[in-house]
C-alpha cells in the first residue's frame, strides 16, 4: 500500500505531489532522499528500494524525472516498482514524452490520472485505453477540437464503457469507417562478443505491436509459422492462454488502439548481422586501436543508423581518432562515439588512432567495450514469421498490415 | 507546556517573497469571479485555479483562499470541479470549520446525473479526513454503494476505508463491513470486488485486535469458498487486483493434494502474465502450497525458473533489481536449480551498478562443478572493466568461488595472473585502478591460501615479486604481510622486507597492518633466526612504545613469551598449520526460512525478515499468522494513547534482534514521527514531537497508573537524600548479583509469563536527563549497579529500556521496563518480579540507582 508519491525534477524539486492515504508524508522526504542520491554521486545509482529513517521509498528514474513512491507497510516491493514504471509509461504516452517542462505544463492533467490510476494507496487501473477515455490526451487534436466546438475541457464526460464491459480492456461499442489492423514485430538483439571474436551471447528480445481499429467486439487470431523458436513468452491479458498452450495460436479480443500483444525471447542464434573488430595495442605509453565494421550481409537488407559506442578508460590523456566513413567525436566525459549511418557497399568502415595514456603507464590495462547500434527494417532477426491473421465473430472485410523491425538492444563486443 | 497551537497560515519562506502579495491578488481576483455568470468566466476561473494549485504543488502555504475557492467552485466544468476538488482534500484538514462549507456542493455533486461526477465527489468527499464532519459522509456512501454504476461503487468501497480511518464507530455502526462483504461476493464487476476485498482485510486486521468476531470475519476470507470464488473469477481481475487475490490464496492452506493441483493448474498461465509482479505473486502462491511436497516443490522452481528469468532480462533495471533479489533467495535455497542458466547472469555494459552487484552474487551463488571454468572466465573479464567497484567486487567473487572447492586449479591460476598483472604496475607510480583491484585481490589470496596449503608454491614465486611500497591499503598490507611471515622461509628476502617495514613502524597508520606485522616478524624469526633477529628487536621495541593499546599488549605478549621459553613461543605463534575447511556463512539457515516465508516482500530485498525493521503497527494488512503480535508486551495501554502504542509496537522488535539493534532502530523509531520525519535527534525540540511526549504522558496518568506523581517526587527526594546521607552504615535491604545473566529469549519468555508487580512513574533530575544524551551512559551507570540492560532503544525525547537483576545468592530474577520522556523529565517503570514480595524493594533500588545517573 503506497502512501505517497512524488515526482522529481532533476534538481530535486517536488514537481508533483500526490498523498494516497490518511497519513499524510511529509515533504521532507524528499529532501532526504534528495541528499541521499547526491551523496551517492548519480541518481541512476541509487537503490530502487531505500529504507529512509521513516519511509520505505521506492524510486524509478526516467528520463530525468525521479519517480518517489512512499509506504510504511510491508508490500511487494516488485508490485510498487513495476506500478510506478506504468505510471512513467502513461505519462509518456499522454504527454507525447517526459521532461521537466512537460509534466510542469500539464500537472492538472497528471493530477488527474493519479486519481485514477490509484486510490488509497492501491493500484486500479493503468490500462491506457481506458485512462484515455476517462481522460482525453492533451494533443493537437484535442486543442483544435476545442478551439472548434468551444468546449475546452480534457475530460470526457461519459465513463468509458469498458468499465461496465466483461471484457476490461476494452469498450462494446467502438465505431470505424474503416477496419483495419497492423501487426509489427519489433526486435532487438542482445549479443556479447568476447576478445576472440567469438559469439559468446546472441538472442533477441521481440515484441508484437498491434494496432487495431475494428469496430465492435472483434475476436483475433494470429498464428506463427515458426512459434517453436520462442521462448520466454508474455501475454497482453487479452490473450487467452489454453489456445496457445496446445496449437500455439494467439486468440484475443484486441484493445482498441496501440498495445503490445506479446513479448518473446529467441535464444542460441548463430550469427549477427554485423560484425565489429577492435584491436587494441600498446606499448610505450602510447596505444594504437582499429576497429573495423561490416555487414555479414546474408540477410539481403541494408543496415542503417550503425553506431559504435565505447567509454574511453581513465588512463587515457587524449586520443586522436579517425575514420574513413561517418564521423568521430569525444564528449568530454570520455565517451568516444562512431557515427556511420548505412554501412557502404564498395568499402569497409574503419577507425583508427593513436591514444597517449598517463605519464609512466607503459600498457594499457583497462580494455573498453565496445557497444554498436544498428536498425535494420523489414526484417525480424530471430527468423520468427507470421503466418496468418483472422478475424472471427465480426463479419467485416478489414485491411491487414505487416511490418517488421530489428535494433540492437545490448550489443557488446569486448576488446 | 503544550507549545502553542501552529499558526494555521505559516509565513512565507524567504526563498518565495512574491508568495504572499501573489495570494492576496489571487484571492481578489477570485472575489471578483465568484458570482460571475458572465460567458468565459469558466475560462477565467480555470486559469486562477490552475494557478492557485501550482502554487500548491511547488509547496506555497495557499490555504488561505479557502473560502474563495468554495465560493467559486459552483460550476458545471469538470475540470473546474476537478481542480477545486483536489484543493479541497489538501487543505480541508487544517481548516476544518471551511471544510464543512464545501459539504453541501459536494453531497449535491454526489446526488449528479453523471456517474463520473458522482464518483468524484464522493472520493473527494471520502479524502476530506475532517472528524467531526462524518455524519455527512454516511448518507452518500451508503447510497454510492447501491449506485448502478461500477465506477461509483468502486470508489464508495474505497471509501469506506477512509471512513474507518477518521471514525472507526461510524463506519462498524453503519454496518458497512458487512455490505463490503455482500457487495465483494456479489457484485458483477472485478474492481468493485478486488476494492472490497482490500478494504475488507484492511479494516478486519485492524478491528481484530480488539474483536474476536472481526478476527473470526478475517479467518473467512480465506476460506475456501471465498478463494474458490475469487480464483475462478481471477481473469477478469485487472492485474493489480490479481496479485491482491494472489496475495491472499498464498495464505490459504488447502486440505488435500488434488486442490493444490487444481489451483496449481488454474493459476499456471498468470505465470505468462506480462506484469512482473502478478508473475512473483503467483510464484509466491505456487512454492508456499507445495512447501509439504518435496518433489513436486522442486518441480516448481523448474517450472518458475523461466518467468522469473523473462522478468529479469525484459523488465526496466530497477524491475530487474526487485526479481534479481527474489532469485537470489530461491537459489540459496536449490542452487542448482540455475545452474545452466548462468549466462543469464552475465552482467551487461551499461546496467546500473546495483543490478551488476546482484548479478555477482547470483554467479557465485550458481557456480558448480561444471560451470565454474565459464564463470570464473566471465567475471575475469569484469576484472578489466571500467567500472572499479565492480572491477573489485567480481574479483572477490572469484575467491569466493575458488572457497567453495570447484576446480582450484583454474581458478588459482587467475588470481595469480591477476597478481601477474599487478607485477607489471608495480613499477608504476601511485594508486591506479588495477592497484585497487589487485589489493582487494590480495585479501583474497590470503584466503585461499589458508585453505589451500599446497598452493602455496605457485603463489609465492608471484607473491614476491610484490614491492610491499606499492600497495596502500591497510587490508591488502596486512594480507601481504601475513604472506611474508608465514612463508619466509621459501621468500629469500622476506627478513629483509619485514625490516625495512619495521623501520617505517611510525609512519604505518593502521593498526591491523601494525599488528600483522609483529606477528610475521615473530613467525619469520621462528624460521630464518639469525637474518630476523635485529627486526624482531625493533618490532617488539616499536610495539611496547606503541600508543595503540593492542599493539603494545600484543608485543607485550611476545616479549614475555620469547623470555619465558623460546620453544612455547613457537608452539603458539607458528602452530601446525590447519586448512580452513568452510568459512563461516554470515546468515544462520532460520532467518532465511523466515524470509523464504515472506516471499514477495521487502524482507527478501533486505535479507532480513520483516520483523527486524518494520513496526509491527505497520507490517502489512495481509499479515495473518502473526505470532509476534501475540506477544503483546504492554496489553493494558490504551488504545487511545498513540505514541505509546507505538513505542510498544517497537519493543517487540528490540526483544527478538537485539543483535539488530542497531538497523531495527531506524526502522522502529518510525512511529516517533509519523508526518514530521525527523532525521536526527536535532529534532528532540520539534513541536510535534513535543506535543506528541505530552500526549503520551497524558494517557498514562489518565489510565490511572500514576495517581501520585508528585508523591514519588517527594518520596524519591527523600530517598535521595537518606542514600547520600547514610551510605555505608546501613547496608541496601537487598542486594543483587553482580554478575548476572540472562538471554533475550528467556527475557521475552518470563516478562509475557510473570504478572506487572509494580508500575511507579517520577521524575529524573536534570543532570540525569541531560547524560541520557550520550549513548550508553545509562547503560553503564545501571551495570554499576548490577542492573543490566537487555535492550534499549527509541529516539529523543522517548526512551525505553529493558534492564534485569538478579538477587543475590538467589536465581531470582527482577525484570524492568522504564520508559523516559527526556523533554518532560518524566519516567515510569514496570517491574515484574519472580519474587513478588521483594519486588518493592528493588523499585527503591532502582529508582535510588536511577536518582543518582547524571550527578556522579
Amino acid at each position: 500500500m503506497l502512501q505517497c508519491i512524488f515526482l522529481l525534477s532533476d534538481s530535486g524539486e517536488v514537481m508533483l505531489e500526490k498523498q494516497l492515504t490518511g497519513h499524510r508524508v511529509d515533504r521532507s522526504i524528499c529532501g532526504w532522499f534528495w541528499d541521499q542520491s547526491i551523496s551517492q554521486g548519480d541518481s541512476f545509482k541509487q537503490l530502487p528500494v531505500i529504507a529512509s529513517p521513516t519511509h520505505y521509498l521506492f524510486q524509478v528514474f526516467r528520463e530525468g524525472i525521479t519517480f518517489l513512491a512512499c509506504t510504511q507497510v510491508e508490500m511487494p516491493p516488485l508490485m510498487a516498482i513495476e506500478f510506478l514504471c506504468r505510471v512513467a509509461d502513461v505519462l509518456n504516452d499522454y504527454l507525447g514524452g517526459l521532461n521537466e517542462d512537460l509534466i510542469k505544463d500539464n500537472f492538472i492533467i497528471v493530477y488527474e490520472l493519479l486519481d485514477e490510476m490509484i486510490d488509497n494507496g492501491f493500484p486500479l487501473t493503468t490500462e491506457l485505453n481506458i485512462l484515455q477515455e476517462m481522460i482525453a490526451p492533451p494533443n493537437i487534436v484535442s486543442k483544435v477540437l476545442s478551439v472548434v466546438t468551444g468546449t475546452s475541457s480534457n475530460v470526457s464526460d461519459t465513463l468509458p464503457g469498458a468499465t461496465s464491459s466483461c471484457v476490461p480492456w476494452r469498450t462494446a461499442d467502438t465505431k470505424y469507417a474503416q477496419n483495419e489492423v497492423y501487426v509489427d514485430l519489433v526486435e532487438e538483439m542482445d549479443a556479447t562478443i568476447n576478445r576472440d571474436g567469438a559469439l559468446m551471447k546472441c538472442e533477441v528480445y521481440g515484441e508484437v505491436q498491434v494496432n487495431s481499429h475494428i469496430t465492435g467486439l472483434p475476436d483475433l487470431t494470429l498464428s506463427f509459422t515458426n512459434p517453436s523458436i520462442l521462448d520466454q513468452v508474455r501475454f497482453h491479458p487479452c490473450v487467452r492462454f489454453r489456445p496457445w498452450e496446445s496449437h500455439q495460436i494467439l486468440s484475443f479480443v484486441p484493445p482498441d488502439g496501440q498495445f503490445k500483444l506479446m513479448s518473446y525471447r529467441v535464444r542460441k542464434l548463430k550469427s549477427t548481422p554485423i560484425y565489429v573488430k577492435p584491436q587494441l595495442t600498446s606499448d610505450g605509453g602510447t596505444c594504437r586501436l582499429n576497429v573495423m565494421v561490416g555487414s555479414r550481409n546474408d540477410h539481403g537488407k541494408t543496415i542503417d543508423s550503425v553506431t559504435v559506442q565505447f567509454q574511453l578508460p581513465s588512463c587515457i590523456l587524449s586520443a586522436d581518432l579517425t575514420s574513413n566513413h561517418g564521423t568521430v567525436s569525444i564528449l568530454a566525459d570520455k565517451t568516444c562515439t562512431w557515427n556511420i549511418g548505412r554501412i557502404p557497399k564498395d568499402k569497409a568502415p574503419s577507425m583508427s588512432g593513436t591514444m597517449v595514456l598517463e605519464t609512466g603507464l607503459e600498457r594499457l590495462h583497462v580494455f573498453p567495450t565496445f557497444r554498436v547500434g544498428f536498425k535494420m527494417m523489414g526484417v525480424a532477426l530471430s527468423g520468427l514469421q507470421i503466418d496468418k491473421l483472422d478475424l472471427k465473430t465480426v463479419p467485416y472485410r478489414f485491411y491487414k498490415g505487416f511490418r517488421a523491425v530489428t535494433r540492437a538492444g545490448e550489443f557488446e563486443v569486448r576488446s | 507546556m503544550a507549545p502553542p497551537p501552529a499558526h494555521p497560515q505559516r509565513s512565507p519562506s524567504p526563498s518565495q517573497p512574491s508568495g504572499k502579495s501573489e495570494v492576496t491578488d489571487l484571492r481578489s481576483q477570485l472575489r471578483q469571479l465568484a458570482g460571475s455568470r458572465a460567458p468565459g468566466a469558466d475560462d477565467a476561473k480555470r486559469d486562477l485555479f490552475k494557478k492557485v494549485i501550482s502554487n500548491m504543488t511547488i509547496g506555497i502555504d495557499v490555504s488561505s483562499l479557502f473560502g474563495e475557492m468554495v465560493m467559486c467552485s459552483a460550476t458545471s466544468d469538470i475540470v473546474l470541479k476537478k481542480m477545486c476538488y483536489l484543493y479541497v482534500g489538501n487543505y480541508a484538514k487544517v481548516n476544518p470549520d471551511l471544510a464543512l462549507l464545501t459539504i453541501n456542493f459536494l453531497q449535491r455533486d454526489c446526488k449528479d446525473d453523471d456517474p463520473m461526477i458522482r464518483g468524484l465527489a464522493l472520493r473527494s468527499l471520502c479524502s476530506l479526513r475532517v472528524a467531526n464532519l462524518v455524519e455527512y459522509l454516511v448518507g452518500p456512501l451508503g447510497s454510492g454503494l447501491k449506485d448502478n454504476n461500477s465506477y461509483v461503487r468502486t470508489v464508495a468501497v474505497i471509501g469506506v476505508v477512509k471512513l474507518y480511518h477518521i471514525s472507526a464507530s461510524t463506519c462498524l455502526d453503519a454496518d458497512f463491513p458487512a455490505t463490503l462483504k455482500h457487495l465483494m461476493l456479489n457484485d458483477p464487476d472485478t474492481q468493485v470486488v478486488a476494492n472490497c476485498l482490500s478494504a475488507l482485510q484492511e479494516i478486519w486486521t485492524l478491528e481484530s485486535t480488539s474483536s474476536e468476531e472481526a478476527a473470526k470475519e478475517r479467518e473467512t476470507l480465506v476460506s475456501k469458498p471465498v478463494i474458490y470464488y475469487l480464483l475462478n473469477r481471477i481473469k477478469e481481475f485487472s492485474e493489480w487486483a490479481q496479485c491482491l487475490v494472489l496475495e491472499l490464496v498464498a495464505k490459504y492452506i488447502p486440505s488435500d493434494n488434488s486442490e493444490i493441483f487444481d489451483i496449481m493448474n488454474l493459476l499456471e498461465d498468470r505465470l505468462q502474465h506480462a506484469n512482473g509482479a502478478v508473475v512473483l505473486a503467483t510464484s509466491k502462491v505456487f512454492l508456499h502450497l507445495t512447501l509439504s511436497m518435496a518433489d513436486v516443490h522442486q518441480q516448481v522452481y523448474e517450472r518458475i525458473k523461466a518467468p522469473l528469468l523473462t522478468q529479469v532480462s525484459a523488465g526496466s533495471p530497477e524491475q530487474s533489481y526487485a526479481v534479481l533479489s527474489h532469485l537470489h533467495l530461491l537459489v540459496m535455497r536449490a542452487p542448482y536449480i540455475f545452474s545452466s542458466d548462468y549466462k543469464h547472469f552475465y552482467c551487461q555494459y551499461n546496467e546500473p551498478s546495483y543490478v551488476k552487484k546482484l548479478k555477482l552474487e547470483m554467479l557465485t551463488a550458481v557456480a558448480n562443478e561444471s560451470n565454474t571454468y565459464d564463470i570464473v572466465t566471465e567475471l575475469c573479464e569484469y576484472a578489466a572493466n571500467v567500472d572499479i567497484p565492480i572491477a573489485r567486487e567480481s574479483i572477490r567473487a572469484v575467491g569466493k568461488i575458488a572457497l567453495q572447492q570447484y576446480d582450484v586449479n583454474a581458478i588459482v591460476d587467475r588470481l595469480l595472473q591477476f597478481l601477474e598483472m599487478e607485477k607489471d604496475y608495480v613499477t608504476c607510480e601511485a594508486l591506479t585502478n588495477t592497484k585497487l583491484e589487485s589489493s582487494s585481490m590480495q585479501v583474497l589470496v590470503k584466503d585461499l591460501l589458508r585453505k589451500y596449503p599446497q598452493w602455496s608454491q605457485d603463489c609465492i614465486a608471484v607473491v614476491g615479486n610484490i614491492s610491499s611500497k606499492n600497495v596502500q591499503e591497510p587490508k591488502a598490507k596486512a594480507a601481504l604481510i601475513w604472506m611474508l611471515g608465514e612463508y619466509s622461509q621459501d621468500m629469500p628476502d622476506a627478513p629483509y622486507v619485514l625490516e625495512s617495514l619495521v623501520e617505517n613502524w611510525d609512519e604505518e597508520h593502521s593498526a591491523e597492518v601494525r599488528l600483522h606485522l609483529l606477528t610475521a616478524v615473530m613467525k619469520c624469526f621462528f624460521k630464518r633466526a639469525p637474518e630476523t633477529q635485529k627486526a624482531l628487536g625493533a618490532a617488539l621495541a616499536a610495539g611496547l612504545a606503541d600508543f595503540h593499546q593492542d599493539v603494545h599488549d600484543r608485543a607485550l605478549f611476545y616479549y614475555r613469551l620469547l623470555q619465558y621459553k623460546v620453544s612455547v613461543a613457537e608452539s603458539v605463534v607458528n602452530p601446525p598449520k590447519q586448512a580452513v575447511s568452510v568459512f563461516a556463512d554470515s546468515q544462520s539457515s532460520e532467518i532465511k526460512d523466515r524470509i523464504f516465508d515472506e516471499f514477495n516482500s521487502l524482507s527478501v530485498i533486505y535479507q532480513k525478515p520483516s520483523y527486524m525493521f518494520t513496526d509491527k503497527e505497520h507490517r502489512g494488512t495481509l499479515e495473518f499468522s502473526d505470532e509476534l503480535a501475540n506477544l503483546s508486551i504492554n496489553a493494558e495501554a490504551g488504545d487511545s494513547a498513540v505514541p505509546a502504542q507505538r513505542v510498544e509496537a517497537n519493543d517487540n522488535d528490540l526483544l527478538l534482534s537485539i543483535t539488530e539493534k542497531e538497523e531495527g532502530r531506524d526502522a522502529a523509531s518510525n512511529g516517533s514521527a509519523y508526518s514530521a520525519p525527523s532525521y536526527d535527534g536535532a529534532s528532540a525540540t520539534s513541536a510535534a514531537s513535543q506535543s506528541l511526549a505530552d500526549l503520551a504522558f497524558s494517557s498514562t496518568s489518565g489510565s490511572g497508573q500514576a495517581p501520585a506523581s508528585s508523591f514519588a517526587i517527594d518520596d524519591l527526594l527523600g530517598l535521595d537524600f537518606s542514600v547520600g546521607a547514610a551510605a555505608t552504615p546501613s547496608p541496601p535491604p537487598l542486594s543483587l548479583n553482580p554478575k548476572a545473566v540472562l538471554d533475550p529469549g528467556t527475557f521475552q519468555q518470563k516478562w509475557r509469563q510473570l504478572p506487572l508487580s509494580l508500575s511507579e512513574d517520577f521524575s529524573l533530575s536534570p543532570q540525569g536527563v541531560a547524560a541520557l544524551a550520550t549513548s550508553n551512559a545509562l547503560l553503564r551507570h545501571m551495570q554499576s549497579h548490577s542492573i543490566h540492560c537487555i535492550a534499549s532503544g527509541g529516539q529523543s525525547p522517548n526512551f525505553k529500556f529493558f534492564f534485569f537483576a538478579q538477587k543475590a545468592e538467589s536465581a531470582s530474577i527482577y525484570l524492568v521496563e522504564l520508559l523516559i520522556n527526556s523533554s518532560s523529565a518524566k519516567s515510569q517503570i514496570k517491574i515484574k518480579a519472580d519474587d513478588q514480595s521483594t519486588s518493592q524493594a528493588f523499585s527503591t533500588l532502582f529508582q535510588s540507582a536511577l536518582s543518582k545517573f547524571g550527578t556522579a
